[in-house]
């Protein structure tokens, strides 16, 4: 099969999350010769950057997105085997520790933002929802966390974030994380006055922002 | 069966339903199954209208509906199993439910009813900034800008955004404190307004248990004020929020809960959230025990409601419910437009006559802004709320969407620019608590304007 058609079958076989025949596809693929960073590059970003933008567009919904996303961390963890094997370093992007602050029990918007930065190559720990501050300290330090994203749906959460920001702060740590806020709740503006790295109105810019950051030279 | 061997009887079937996994529940029993029913009951709507105009396809989402909750069932976060109903369960509740409600005491209560597709008697207004954050120094004129409206029926508090200065902290002292300084607030603003028995949405603050339970006792929030909690997205329910339903039956409260199905989440587009949101109405009645049942559906990027798309799927869940059981119903206008914007105002045009022909007990809001931006928010769009829910009761289906169409021409693709508006103090003078002369004009030509549409608004 010539890399051509291996790029356009695995990249169908992402979108419509069919991800025994994405595996197969991507094992095909390494046997044939093929770079898993050109994979990562030419295949699974393009691909998972489109189903973003039609999601975004509502030309399909979260249970596709979900479906794609789940295909694309199985074939991102495939690569990462092969490459770890290889004695290379990982196509891991950077590890992002996402949560819903305490107070805040919804998730479907994080779970959006969660699928996109995996299928984008990040490395996601979501601590899920109502999550107090020094869990998100805990799990920062624990996986040497590049970027913390602070979720707030409901307005009553937005003091959460602030608390959380503060924490870090607190502890003499914040330099080494860049914290990052987003969700129905929060504004450019509240972003500004917490000391938020950065702010994400939804999905897609979250990926941006966190690719922004990263590609920044650390304070570290 | 006695409101307290329900609450048993939920209470055990969160303790011993079957068992799953989170995320095999939301996939297999919330999106297979609501494209199950989509399929099988051919939900598909004609998307040249608005307001739905096909009474068998109403019929058929409630089929479709009661068919989807019966295998799906309501996940309890805090024992990880499904609370499930059958099909004659499910019937037997609904037709015990009451279809009608006595709010607030005095000669300031006022009776909410179930209200069948384009019923000629009004719903009843329940004004105020659901939701939204307001300082501690503009919680009383912002209040008062709502009760003090003679066509607001019941008021929903604002969110405050501090409690003596401090930033509240769910789950602390500080939340039951912020829950008692907002019930104290608002019965002075009653005072003021000299409708002390009005009936108040509580308690907006409150988001875990604690707060609610401690407001809602001796010389706090009555028995006659709606007691409000939510349901998680899509279809979940944890002990905290049953505590509330617990405490409130004791106390003799209006049990008044909401439900905000995703629009493009679990439930994918119009048809399914359809479908989702009538099955949620119906599941607040089953483990919430709701007297009167709410929603906002809600839009994942921009947070509104007053969207084409989520507006379809309200008028045809709405018809649904309403020409297939006697639940009340009541809905709240989240525009992206805030105050000072003509925005704001087609937005509550549509969505309210929208509502109202569909078949809603009670309008809600508006939550200006979405609700997003502190202190953004004031009475004057309440007033043109109910000033539009009383109009378009006069209206039939067809001729409703004609001006929802139209409304939506005016704002549709400003939907993601976000047009917040002014603050309260910018558009209301806050020493006589009367909107600015601009806000008034900008009202009165939009008022005009939908008049010449035919909403017969006086």
């Amino acid at each position: 099969m010539n890399p051509e058609s291996v790029k356009q079958e695995l990249s169908e076989a992402l979108r419509n999350g069919l991800t025994a025949e994405a595996e197969q596809l991507t094992q095909q693929a390494l046997d044939n010769g093929m770079d898993p960073l050109e994979i990562v590059q030419r295949i699974l970003v393009p691909t998972l950057t489109d189903v973003g933008q039609r999601f975004q567009n509502f030309e399909i919904y979260l249970p596709e997105l979900m479906m794609a996303g789940e295909s694309a961390e199985r074939v991102t963890a495939l690569l990462e085997e092969t490459m770890l094997k290889a004695g290379r370093p990982t196509v891991s992007f950077g590890t992002i520790i996402l949560g819903q602050v305490e107070g805040d029990i919804h998730d479907i918007g994080r779970n959006i933002v969660s699928i996109l930065l995996k299928s984008h190559g990040f490395k996601v720990i979501d601590l899920g929802r109502d999550v107090a501050a020094s869990a998100f300290l805990d799990a920062a330090h624990k996986e040497k966390a590049d970027i913390i994203g602070l979720s707030a749906l409901m307005t009553t959460a937005l003091p959460a974030q602030r608390r959380t920001i503060h924490l870090f702060d607190e502890v003499g740590v914040r330099n080494q994380f860049k914290l990052i806020i987003g969700g129905g709740a929060t504004t450019q503006g509240w972003a500004d006055e917490i000391g938020a790295d950065g702010y994400a109105p939804d999905a897609a810019s979250a990926v941006d922002l966190c690719k922004k950051l990263l590609d920044q030279p650390s304070p570290k | 069966m006695k409101n307290t061997d329900r609450l048993m009887n939920i209470i055990q079937r969160c303790l011993n339903g079957s068992i799953i996994d989170e995320e095999q529940f939301d996939s297999e029993h919330v999106t297979q199954g609501i494209r199950r029913v989509v399929k099988k009951y051919a939900i598909q709507l004609d998307r040249s209208h608005v307001v739905n105009l096909d009474d068998a396809l109403a019929d058929r989402v409630w089929s479709a509906a009661l068919d989807f909750l019966v295998e799906c069932g309501i996940f309890c976060l805090d024992t990880g199993r499904v609370i499930q109903f059958t099909h004659d369960e499910i019937e037997h509740i609904l037709a015990e439910a009451p279809s009608e409600v006595q709010l607030g005491s005095g000669v300031d209560a006022v009776r909410e009813q179930y209200r069948c597709v384009e019923d000629t008697h009004p719903p009843l207004n329940m004004g105020g900034p659901v939701g939204t954050p307001v300082s501690e120094q503009l919680f009383l004129p912002v209040m008062l800008s709502y009760v003090q409206e003679p066509n607001v029926d019941v008021v929903c508090p604002a969110t405050l955004s501090t409690v003596a200065g401090s930033e509240i902290r769910t789950r602390s002292p500080l939340e039951i404190m912020a829950a008692w300084e907002e019930c104290d607030w608002m019965m002075q603003v009653l005072q003021r307004a000299e409708r002390p028995g009005m009936a108040i949405n509580c308690v907006q603050i409150s988001v875990s248990d604690v707060g609610f339970l401690s407001a809602i006792s001796r010389n706090g929030y009555r028995p006659t004020d709606m007691h409000t909690l939510g349901m998680i997205s899509e279809l979940k329910v944890n002990f905290e929020q049953l505590n509330k339903v617990a405490h409130t039956i004791y106390q003799g409260g209006i049990i008044d809960p909401f439900a905000n199905p995703i629009y493009g989440g679990l439930g994918g587009g119009v048809e399914g959230i359809a479908v989702l949101l009538t099955a949620e109405m119906v599941a607040l009645n089953l483990v919430y025990m709701a007297v009167c049942h709410g929603s906002s559906p809600t839009h994942p990027f921009n947070f509104n409601d007053t969207g084409r798309e989520i507006m379809q799927a309200t008028s045809l869940s709405l018809q649904a419910l309403a020409r297939n059981c006697h639940l009340m119903t009541n809905m709240t206008v989240s525009p992206v437009g805030g105050p000072g914007t003509k925005t704001l105002l087609y937005e509550c045009a549509a969505y309210t006559t929208m509502c109202t022909v569909s078949g809603i007990s009670r309008i809600l809001g508006p939550r200006s802004a979405c609700g997003t931006v502190q202190d953004h928010v004031s009475g004057l769009e309440a007033r043109f709320n109910g000033q539009v829910a009383q109009a378009a009761a006069q209206l039939n289906r067809g001729q409703a969407d004609e001006i929802v169409q139209r409304a939506l021409t005016f704002y549709e693709d400003l939907q993601d620019k976000k047009p917040v508006g002014k603050p309260f103090q910018e558009v209301y003078d806050l020493k006589t608590i009367q909107p600015s002369r601009e806000w008034v004009k900008c009202y009165d030509e939009v008022l005009a304007e939908v008049s010449g549409w035919g909403l017969p608004v006086h």
